[in-house]
């Protein structure tokens, strides 16, 4: 088995960059996602690792070998696209045999031991002999998932698997494709443009944007420690404050950021952003108090949440009451606040 | 995709790597491009140069003759031989009160084309509406059936015609027993339009319902929902998307009959003859020098046209949406419905013009001045049996049509599948290569054929050998150049619509590039291949254009060619008995085929 590198790796198309020198390291067995908004480079990536594609700039490297030059046949990896790709004139059993005429199935089994085992494993036995244009998006998407593991790969690529899916389905396969992943031990590089399904199924994850890693980290400290604005706006909602200026007092730092004062756990340079979460906000008084004018109220079932207007800006909170009034007071601790240097 | 068409499957063994497609794609490129150069551009150039350098000299003389002849051009002819009277002519024309004026060749070429296009397309577009809008049984067969006369034997599509409207014809044998006299349209311009619509009309109906049914019906749904009626819905949405498809079949229409041969040849005779005919009657005169000179004008015009065609063809090729088609309505529901009504007399014509003369053709074969007689048929065989050398036997013709047949679709096949595999890529002068590969559309079957008798069946000298061809050979030669441009429409759009990443998750999966595209590329294009070779036989089996020219006075005559030299007889009889022949040979390569393949749906 084998880990990952991506070394200032590079990608030109023509004279526009697709990815600028984008270094990554992925653990054996990991599942590493890739996730910013489209055209952000994540496919670009993916698509460098399996060789389909060649970096005009730096390296990729499995374990200690470097794949500059090595085609996609010889690379032993497993690759799942958003539409599938399943081969149209081939049954659901011969899709999955695909690779096995290549590498030999492993573990000793025989081509057909093995179909067989990967269809139960998916929960399609049965359906083996079907076309693919019989089955439901959803089924399709196991048989890709199926055939891409099949040969045993060192390594699985998911470009988008679920985006044709609809929410619920999307849920379960994403456990599926999660307790796959944890059953086998492959090394996964995931990638959505989905936060949400980042953050919930992911080892570690790598916001893009540009071209550019924006920050690498476990879901909780991506998500609790936004390093940029980017992240600090891409992955869940939040209100973000530029500061104007920062003053002791005797409760302890309060920043100004336009007409509004916000108490900090430190001293926060000016030109810093401040970013506190819908979630760490709620009804009533705390160490930062503000009386927004609400606009509308969403009702999400465990909560409510707010879009707010204050000092001309937008606020959104999350409560779990609904508020009374027009302009309800809305407080959050000093300790809610994450600052982003600037 | 997603059709399944293939009836068996391509299994490898494990571990064992396929032949590598792209290391054998430039050799083959490269032959096709050398098979091209002998047998097209060569052969055609010599032609041309004939034209433009006499005895080893460039002269502008033979050309200028032409376009400065009153005979050839008319009045426009002093454009060319002098042009300082332009003005005076005009402001004289003008003065006279715009009286009627004569273009020559050239003019009566362009004006009976414009007249059968827009027969075509009149004839056509009701078939569209047809088959766009309802829904019958039968629907799917009639509008695979919408390619079939493009594929039919000009010359036996001709024979029919004389046989329903010719003096001694089914019409006129009709009308005559019902005492209602008779009607003389042989050899009227009316009739020549009236077979160019048989051929053209089905190619409008078939672009313009390929396009109608990619329009997304919601878009007309939006519409109706704005407050647009379902007549102004029509106009506002339906129609300005249909245009670029009914101005791409009248293109592709002109185009076909400002080339048309066997069917002026046949119909209209030297009194109505067209640029192609009457290069042919040059060609027979032995006028090579003017013949040439008139191939130079023709090319140049059909090369615009056809440059004219690819370039708006490419230019709309963006728009084609991926939507839900029209919803159809049964056809049978209402059958007092005045659209339903109009369609079911549209029917009736479709009916007299597309089936009339191919029965006629068999009953005029059948019938003799006393009634019911297989005497013509009789003919064919006493003509096998002991005819004179010279003379064209039936049976040497089928052989002979299924020979070139067979050997067109083993070189317009390899030729046309490598031409779709190198115009679905992109390189540098790749739109280039494109024009250069599909110029043989453009050319007419004459000047290929005339360039192949000069330049290849008379020898050549090439580093100090004489080299000659013989007969068949520049025959297959020429069909093979004929065809393959169809094999390549045939193959290029599944070419295109198979998803790269097929090919990229085999890749992923172990196999190699050349292993991938045969696992997963050609199992897929493989409808279009068969459909390719359908068309590559029908088109050699039906070729009359080169082939009169290169089977003069020798053993290599073919059905058409058979059917053509036998109508020269007093009575219809022996042309439509062979006519008959050739149909029933066509119509069972096609079943063939089709039992092989399953037919072509674009």
């Amino acid at each position: 088995m084998t880990d990952l590198r991506l070394e200032a790796v590079t990608k030109e198309f023509g004279r526009t960059a697709a990815l600028r020198e984008v270094s990554l390291d992925v653990a054996n067995g990991e599942f590493f996602t890739l996730v910013g908004p489209s055209g952000c480079g994540k496919t670009t990536t993916l698509r460098l690792i399996a060789g389909l594609t060649e970096p005009t700039g730096g390296r990729v490297v499995f374990g200690d070998r470097d794949m500059d030059g090595v085609p996609p046949e010889d690379r032993n990896i497993g690759i799942v696209f958003q539409n599938y790709a399943l081969f149209p004139h081939m049954s659901v059993a011969e899709n999955v045999a695909y690779g096995l005429r290549f590498r030999d199935p492993p573990g000793g089994e025989s081509t057909a031991e093995r179909v067989a085992d990967l269809l139960e494993l998916v929960d399609l036995d049965g359906m083996a002999d079907r076309d693919p244009e019989e089955l439901s998006g959803g089924q399709q998407q196991r048989v890709a998932l199926a055939r891409a593991i099949a040969p045993g790969p060192e390594l699985l690529l998911l470009d988008e698997p679920m985006s044709a899916l609809d929410a619920r389905l999307r849920e379960r396969l994403r456990l599926t494709v999660r307790e796959i992943q944890q059953e086998l031990g492959i090394t996964t590089v995931y990638v959505t443009h989905d936060q949400a399904e980042a953050l919930a199924i992911s080892d570690r994850i790598a916001v893009l944007n540009d071209g550019r890693v924006e920050q690498v980290g476990t879901p909780e400290s991506v998500y609790r420690t936004p390093a940029s604005r980017f992240v600090a706006s891409f992955v869940g909602d939040n209100n973000l404050f530029e500061v104007d200026s920062c003053r002791e007092t005797e409760a302890g730092f309060v920043a100004t950021a336009g007409a509004i004062e916000i108490r900090t756990p430190e001293f926060v340079p000016a030109g810093s952003l401040l970013a506190v979460r819908p979630e760490a906000m709620h009804l009533g008084a705390d160490d930062t108090v503000l009386e927004p004018s609400v606009e509308t109220v969403e009702f999400l079932g465990d909560a409510y949440k707010l879009h707010c207007r204050l000092a001309g800006r937008e606020l959104v909170v999350k409560t779990e009451a609904s508020p009374e009034g027009e302009r309800p007071t809305i407080g959050f601790p000093a300790d809610a606040v994450r600052v982003i240097p600037r | 995709m997603g059709r399944r068409v293939l009836p068996v499957r391509l299994s490898g063994s494990p571990t064992a790597r396929g032949p590598s497609g792209d290391s054998l794609l430039p050799l083959v490129a490269v032959a096709t491009g050398v098979v091209l150069l002998v047998v097209f551009y060569y052969p055609v150039g010599t032609v041309l140069m004939d034209a433009i350098g006499a005895d080893g000299r460039p002269t502008a003389g033979i050309v200028l003759g032409i376009l400065g002849s009153e005979f050839y051009f008319g009045a426009a002819a002093g454009l060319f031989s002098d042009p300082t009277a332009v003005p005076a002519g005009l402001l004289g024309w003008v003065r006279a009160g715009f009286p009627p004026v004569d273009f020559g060749l050239f003019g009566f070429t362009v004006y009976q084309a414009v007249l059968s296009t827009i027969a075509a397309v009149a004839l056509g577009l009701p078939g569209a509406y047809l088959l766009a809008r309802f829904s019958f049984p039968g629907r799917a067969t009639i509008r695979s059936l919408t390619m079939l006369p493009f594929v039919l034997p000009s010359i036996m599509v001709a024979i029919g015609f004389v046989a329903m409207f010719g003096q001694q014809g089914l019409l006129n044998d009709i009308l005559g027993a019902l005492g209602l006299g008779s009607v003389s349209i042989m050899y009227t311009l009316e009739i020549i339009v009236l077979a160019h619509a048989f051929y053209n009309a089905p190619l409008v109906t078939r672009i313009v319902t390929a396009s109608w049914e990619s329009l997304d019906e919601r878009m007309v749904e939006t519409a109706r929902s704005l407050g647009a009626g379902p007549v102004r819905s029509f106009l506002d949405v339906v129609l300005p998307q249909l245009l670029p498809a009914v101005l791409t079949g009248a293109l592709l229409s002109f185009l076909f009959t400002f080339m048309s041969f066997p069917i002026v040849l046949a119909l209209g005779g030297l009194q109505l003859a067209t640029v192609e005919v009457w290069l042919y009657a040059r060609v027979q005169q032995l006028e090579l020098a003017e013949a040439a000179g008139l191939a130079v004008v023709e090319t140049a015009i059909t090369l615009a046209l056809t440059y004219a065609y690819v370039r708006y063809e490419s230019g709309e090729g963006a728009l084609a949406s991926l939507g839900r088609g029209p919803s159809r309505d049964p056809f049978f529901a209402d059958l007092t419905d005045p659209r339903r009504l109009g369609l079911i007399a549209y029917g009736l014509v479709v009916l007299v013009v597309f089936l009339g003369p191919l029965v006629s053709m068999v009953v005029e074969s059948l019938s003799g001045p006393s009634g019911f007689t297989t005497q013509y048929y009789g003919f064919l065989l006493e003509r096998q049996l002991s005819g004179a050398a010279f003379q064209i036997k039936p049976f040497e013709a089928i052989r002979n049509s299924l020979a070139f047949g067979l050997g067109t679709l083993l070189v317009a096949l390899p030729m046309g599948v490598t031409v779709a595999v190198l115009t679905t890529r992109r390189f540098v002068g790749s739109r280039a290569a494109d024009a250069l590969l599909m110029a043989p559309l453009a050319v007419s079957g004459i000047v290929v054929g005339l360039g192949l008798l000069q330049g290849l069946v008379f020898g050549t000298d090439i580093f100090g050998q004489r080299l000659t061809v013989t007969g068949p050979v520049a025959i297959v030669a020429a069909h093979a150049v004929a065809a393959y441009p169809f094999v390549t429409r045939a193959v290029a759009p599944l070419l295109r619509s198979v998803d790269p990443r097929l090919v990229e998750s085999a890749r992923v999966l172990g196999a190699s590039r050349g292993r991938a595209r045969f696992d997963v590329e050609l199992p897929l294009v493989v409808p279009g291949i068969i459909a390719g070779a359908a068309l590559a036989f029908a088109i050699s089996v039906g070729e009359f254009d080169s082939t009169v020219i290169l089977a003069e006075g020798s053993a290599s005559f073919t059905m058409p060619v058979a059917v053509e030299r036998y109508l020269g007889n007093r009575t219809l009889g022996p042309a439509t008995a062979m006519g008959t022949v050739l149909l029933v040979v066509t119509a069972a390569s096609f079943i063939v085929i089709d039992r092989v393949g399953g037919w072509w749906e674009p």
